[in-house]
């Protein structure tokens, strides 16, 4: 019996090259056993390349990947039944049921007398039982993976992009989901390109860009550290509130809808500038104060943007 | 091994054949099509019969006498012609080749010969036939032959020599007895290499052996219950084509042991190749193409459809290095001549091929993708 360690997952210096590419560049990380990990990070960044060389997928060009205990280039065997996996893209066999898909997933792995009922209802797809693959929405099929990913009851689960391609309303169901997983206690390793996913679930994300972790802790570390500062908004505001806010020492910035932002050290900072514009007699109509989030942090980390599509917030 | 997960997949991939329209019939009503085309064309090779027409001018009960005696004799099809029309106009108006015309006078000259033993008493019968036509010179002869027989009969001395048929089989077969066990070894093939190419190509492109890579399956296992489900399905598609062939052509075939066999070894030779082709060619489109570019020489130049005698020389040596071949002359030897030791050689050369094929393709068959 391998020994119990603290930790689920120990990564040491792991490398992966596709040819002359070098996909994952000698990254060690460690996942305790019970958090959820997020691993966040843009298009092409290594993230599937990791998750699938530790879940057994796929083999490194070097460095040690241990998984419960066990190296996963020499145990797969032992290992595969102790962990789920929803892989990338994750698909099935199209004229299978639901009910039929998680019966012969279980069937898969030896003496799992799974309770088919309590997983479909934990993945909330009870309507859907006698529904065949090909006919799920998008979110369905995805929930279905995570059923599939959960049929022996397994200590870790893989989750490569669970909410990729979902609409919002799907993708919190999914939340709602892995927010149960966390409650059972399982560990969770995710990968995600979003921020608010990582933010919302994980005890510990890591940043990764171009095969390096670029940045790791709990969101409100991450933040902490790299993005120190307050935004503060003010809408609507008429010509003489911004040479007030300038010259009060700030760097505000307007945009094109007669807003102007700022960035603050302090509340107290805040406090000051709207004593300022009150006592000027100048106008706004609103105002709001943000702490800065995982995509800003992103932002300034890498100097690329997590998604291709702008962020919501600054299109306001 | 595991019998748990083989049974799971095998009831997963019959759910979804089941539930697959396209695959039904492909698996079952191709193979049976092709037996119902290839058999009526062969049919009519085997019971050949003649059109010919026959205009009586004599009008009399020893002319329909005779008309009804070229009819009995089973080579020709009668049609009569009105003693009335032109024969030379109605060959060319008709576009028929060849009508036999019985003078009048017939039944007289008849009655002179039979009873008064007037041996300068004859009837003259008329060809009028249409000399482009390429088949009317051997109708002719036939035509002649029959009379000559009716001739003689008339003389009332028995002939002198006989003939008497022996064919070097035991039993009487004919062309689509032989045709069958083809179909069925070239249907088996092609659904053998197709499925498995298919099957393969498309769950590894959606990921599906990627997600099943992370469960307790073994290589063997999959490929294990893939054979086993081939299997399956080429014993229904064999199933049916003996049924059509049985109830439409009434072939007289030997089913034994020897059949079953034949199956399994071509089932495991193509599902074989398959693997090794979903090796080397990933994308799904150039695997079926991969798939047709060795199904379709091998049909026709492993003797499927006709015997291999009928090619020239070098044609014959390269269908001897083909796999289909011995399953070909493997089932005919079984289900046509009865000949156990045959049939014996046959699976052994096939049975060696398909070890080695399978050993290549487990080889072949990749788990772990993109290592
Ligand atoms: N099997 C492979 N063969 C060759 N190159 C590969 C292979 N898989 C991934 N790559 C390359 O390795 C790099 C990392 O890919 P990976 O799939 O790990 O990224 P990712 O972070 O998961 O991206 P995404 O968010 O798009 O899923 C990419 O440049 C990719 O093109
Ligand atoms: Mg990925």
């Amino acid at each position: 019996m391998p020994k119990e360690t603290e930790y689920a997952i120990e990564v040491e210096n792991l490398t992966k090259r596709y040819g002359d590419l070098l996909a994952v560049n000698d990254i060690s990380f460690t996942v305790r056993r019970g958090e959820v990990f997020a691993f966040l990070g843009p298009n092409g960044a290594g993230k599937t390349t990791t998750v699938e060389i530790i879940d057994t997928i796929r083999t490194p060009t070097s460095g040690k990947v241990t998984l419960l205990g066990m190296d996963v280039t020499k145990k797969k065997h032992d290992i595969v039944p102790r962990i789920g996996v929803l892989p990338q893209g994750f698909s099935s066999f199209d004229r299978i049921t639901v009910r039929e898909t998680l019966q012969y997933y279980s069937r898969l792995f030896c003496c799992a007398n799974t309770d088919i009922d309590e997983l479909i209802e934990l993945v909330n797809l009870k309507d859907k039982t006698k529904e065949q693959y090909m006919n799920l929405s998008g979110g369905l099929k995805q929930r279905l993976g995570i059923a599939i990913a959960l049929v022996n009851d397994p200590e870790v689960v893989f989750l490569d992009e669970p909410t990729t391609g979902l609409d919002p309303r799907a993708r919190r169901e999914v939340w709602e989901v892995l927010l149960g997983l966390k409650k059972k206690g399982k560990t969770v390793f995710l990968t995600t390109h979003y921020m608010e996913e990582a933010e919302l679930l994980a005890d510990t994300v890591a940043i990764i860009s171009k095969g390096k972790i670029i940045a790791m802790g709990s969101p409100g570390e991450l933040i902490e550290s790299n993005a120190n500062y307050l935004a503060l908004t003010l809408h609507s505001v008429d010509e003489r509130t911004f040479e007030i806010v300038r010259k009060m020492g700030f760097e505000p910035i307007h945009d094109n809808h007669k807003n102007i932002k700022v960035r603050v050290e302090h509340t107290d900072d805040v406090q000051k500038i709207l004593n300022a514009i009150k006592s000027a007699g100048a106008l706004y109509l609103s105002l709001d104060v943000r702490k800065p989030n995982l995509e800003e942090v992103f932002l300034k980390l890498t100097g690329e943007a997590l998604r291709e599509d702008p962020p919501e917030m600054e299109a306001k | 091994m595991n019998l748990r997960i083989i049974s799971a997949n095998l009831v997963v991939k019959l759910t979804s054949f089941y539930r697959e329209k396209s695959a039904m019939l492909f698996t079952i009503a191709f193979p049976i099509i092709l037996i119902l085309v290839f058999g009526t064309i062969f049919m009519s090779q085997d019971n050949v019969s003649y059109h010919l027409c026959v205009q009586d001018l004599d009008q009399t009960n020893s002319s329909a006498q005779a008309v009804k005696t070229l009819e009995l004799s089973g080579t020709f099809k009668i049609t009569r012609v009105d003693p009335a029309v032109n024969a030379t106009r109605y060959v060319i108006e008709n576009q028929v080749n060849l009508v036999l015309i019985i003078p009048k006078g017939y039944e007289s000259s008849l009655m002179q010969r039979m009873t008064l033993n007037d041996f300068k008493a004859s009837v003259t019968i008329t060809y009028i036939y249409d000399p482009s036509s390429s088949s009317v010179a051997t109708k002719m002869q036939i035509l002649n032959a029959v009379l000559a027989g009716m001739n003689q009969e008339m003389s009332g001395y028995p002939p002198f020599i006989r003939s008497v048929q022996t064919s070097i089989l035991t039993k009487k077969y004919r062309f689509i007895d032989y045709f069958v066990p083809g179909i069925i070894a070239m249907s088996v093939m092609t659904l053998s290499l197709f499925g498995t190419v298919n099957l393969n190509t498309e769950l590894r492109q959606k990921g599906v052996i990627r997600k099943l890579s992370t469960t307790p399956i073994t290589r063997t296992d999959w490929i294990l219950s893939n054979i086993l489900y081939q299997f399956i399905l080429a014993v229904i598609s064999t199933i049916a084509m003996l049924l059509v062939s049985y109830a439409v052509f009434e072939v007289n075939l030997h089913i034994d042991a020897w059949l079953l066999a034949f199956i399994l070894l071509d089932v495991f030779a193509f599902v074989g190749i398959g693997m090794i082709l979903t090796r080397f060619v990933k994308e799904a489109q150039s695997a079926a193409a991969a798939a047709n570019a060795i199904s379709f020489p091998m049909m026709f130049l492993s003797g499927s459809f006709f015997p291999i005698e009928l090619m020239p020389g070098f044609l014959q040596t390269l269908a001897k290095t083909l796999p289909l071949y011995y399953v070909n002359e493997g089932l005919r030897a079984s289900m046509v001549f009865e000949d156990n030791m045959a049939a014996l050689r046959y699976s052994m050369v096939i049975g060696v091929f398909v070890v080695v094929v399978f050993i290549l393709g487990i080889i072949a068959t990749q788990w772990e993708e993109g290592k």
